[in-house]
């Protein structure tokens, strides 16, 4: 024991020889952990593990640096399936006392087997899903989970308690019995495990009610001494008269009572083992039918989604090679150009042009088809521009606007540079009094063409509308 | 009579290997040991502190 104040070796005086300082109290204070740790000791070794968690963690209450009581305190809980517990202990033991600490070899031996460790994690995972499962009700995975983990941690009380306590509720008694009897091989004075077990032996125990007759009957016989025996004769019990027919009756009846024997304990437990064994096949068949299912349902998915990609692959195919596809309108392009070179009629190339621009966008096509496109666009366009104007003109002196207005637009579609003709689709807007219309046309032509001729009117008469003169 | 529900409150979800090191870093170290020799310092220095002004007269 050292000085807490100068860490002198102290002796049996109740001050430090060292620094003076008075250290009856923080003796007495060693002592109270060393015996809590000595009571941990003794109860660890008869297998009480939970009396001695609690006498370890007073030990440590007192003296946090008993490196013994904190080793220990690991060892019980590794005992008890607490892995991730007795790490922790272990940590700190070590961190507390790094030279010559036994702690080293426990953490050592747990951390050198990589997969161990998994299973451990996996274990207690599994345990907290299962008491998730409890929580929400769903007794029997939980009971399935708590299967597995106590098959891979066979050690881990809680696991057991759980499982005991789920037995109970299903009122499988037996079970419930069997799994508190290993709990309390592992650790014999938990007071949980012994509060189940109670309730366990009073739901399997008979009535009290039918033992008490049989004890009566016991006192009902003779005692009496004979010289230093004590003799007791049952008054019940009469001598049964030997004859052969009895024997044999005897003998019969103990073979009707071995058969009976044989049928009601060894045919059930037979049954039981044959019905366990067809539970896990189910169980299995279950779990391989789930995964399958799944399976299915992922294969289902891929089946739409390729029919899915067949379709959208149909429909391209379609835009590409059917009526009005991208082929087909290559094709009349290059027809419409071919009639043109050939007869110069340009209302038939224009319309040819116009049915191609109807069923694709000239813009998305190849550069070969753009080019060709524009070209021959190029080439009829102002002339059919001034022919559309020109009728325009015409109608527009003859007071038909609204077919005025639809040959001017034609004339602008077809020649974009033609300023009279959107100089006069104003001016029939105009004529019409629409005038947002009219406004529309004059400032594209004041925007496209501010330095022709026209600009000035056009800009005169916009003005004009804008402010409602 | 046992109470599946009550009992069930009991069970808590063990540590798993992810939270050990949490675990290590908040559990409370203090012993016995340690408030002694707190409590046997803050004597000292209350004791020096209400000697000094005697030094003084």
């Amino acid at each position: 024991m050292f000085c807490y104040n100068c860490g002198c070796h102290l002796s049996e005086k109740d001050f430090c020889t060292g620094c003076g300082a008075d250290v009856s109290l923080y003796k007495r204070i060693m002592h109270v952990s060393n015996m809590y740790y000595n009571e941990g000791l003794e109860k660890a070794h008869v297998r009480d593990l939970s009396g001695a968690l609690v006498s370890l963690r007073q030990s440590l209450k007192f003296n946090k640096n008993n490196i013994e009581a904190r080793n220990l305190l690991g060892l019980v809980y590794f005992e008890m399936g607490e892995v991730v517990a007795a790490l922790s202990e272990w940590v700190i033991s070590k961190n507390l006392s790094p030279d010559k600490n036994i702690a080293d070899d426990y953490i050592g031996k747990v951390q050198s087997n990589a997969s161990r460790l998994e299973s451990v994690n996996q274990t207690i995972k599994k345990f907290n899903q299962a008491l998730v499962y409890c929580m929400q009700d769903s007794k029997d995975l939980a009971m399935i989970q708590l299967k597995k983990v106590l098959s891979l941690n066979p050690k881990f009380v809680q696991a057991h308690q759980l499982l005991s306590l789920l037995y109970m509720d299903k009122e499988d008694w037996e079970r419930a019995e069997r799994e508190l009897k290993k709990c309390i091989d592992i650790d014999r004075n938990n007071i949980q495990t012994l509060r189940y077990m109670k309730e366990v032996e009073r739901m399997l125990m008979p009535d009290e009610a039918v033992r008490q007759p049989a004890r009566r009957r016991k006192e009902e016989a003779v005692r009496y001494q004979s010289d230093n025996e004590m003799i007791i004769q049952p008054l019940s019990v009469k001598e049964p008269k030997r004859s052969g027919i009895a024997t044999l009756l005897n003998i019969a009846i103990g073979i009707a009572i071995g058969f009976g024997a044989v049928y009601f304990l060894a045919v059930p437990s037979a049954q039981s083992e044959i019905r366990n064994q067809m539970q896990q096949d189910i169980i299995k068949i279950s779990n391989e039918s789930d995964g399958k299912t799944v399976r299915i349902q992922e294969l289902e998915g891929n089946i739409a989604e390729l029919n899915n990609r067949i379709t959208g692959l149909n429909q391209e195919i379609e835009g590409f090679a059917g009526e009005n596809g991208i082929l087909k309108m290559m094709e009349n392009l290059q027809n419409t150009a071919a009639a043109y070179l050939e007869s110069g009629d340009e209302q038939a190339a224009a319309d040819g042009l116009e049915l191609i621009s109807q069923n694709v966008v000239v813009e998305e096509m190849s550069e070969g088809f753009q080019s060709l496109y524009r070209g021959l666009f190029g080439s009829i366009g102002p002339n059919l521009s001034a022919t559309y104007y020109t009728e325009g003109s015409d109608k527009y002196k003859t007071g038909d606007f609204a077919e005025a207005v639809e040959l001017f637009n034609r004339a602008i579609y077809y020649d974009g540079g033609n300023v009279e003709a959107l100089y006069s689709l104003g001016r029939t807007y105009e004529k019409m009094e629409d005038a947002e219309n009219a406004i529309a046309a004059y400032d594209r032509l004041l925007e496209q063409f501010p330095d022709s001729q026209r600009a000035r009117t056009a800009k005169r008469y916009r003005d004009a509308l804008a402010t409602g003169q | 009579m046992i109470n599946f529900e009550e009992e069930l409150k009991k069970f808590h979800p063990s540590l798993e290997v992810e939270d050990a090191e949490e675990a290590i870093y908040n559990q409370d170290m203090t012993d016995m040991a340690d408030i002694l020799v707190k409590m046997i310092k803050e004597t000292e220095v209350k004791t020096k502190k209400e000697k000094k002004p005697d030094e003084v007269q």
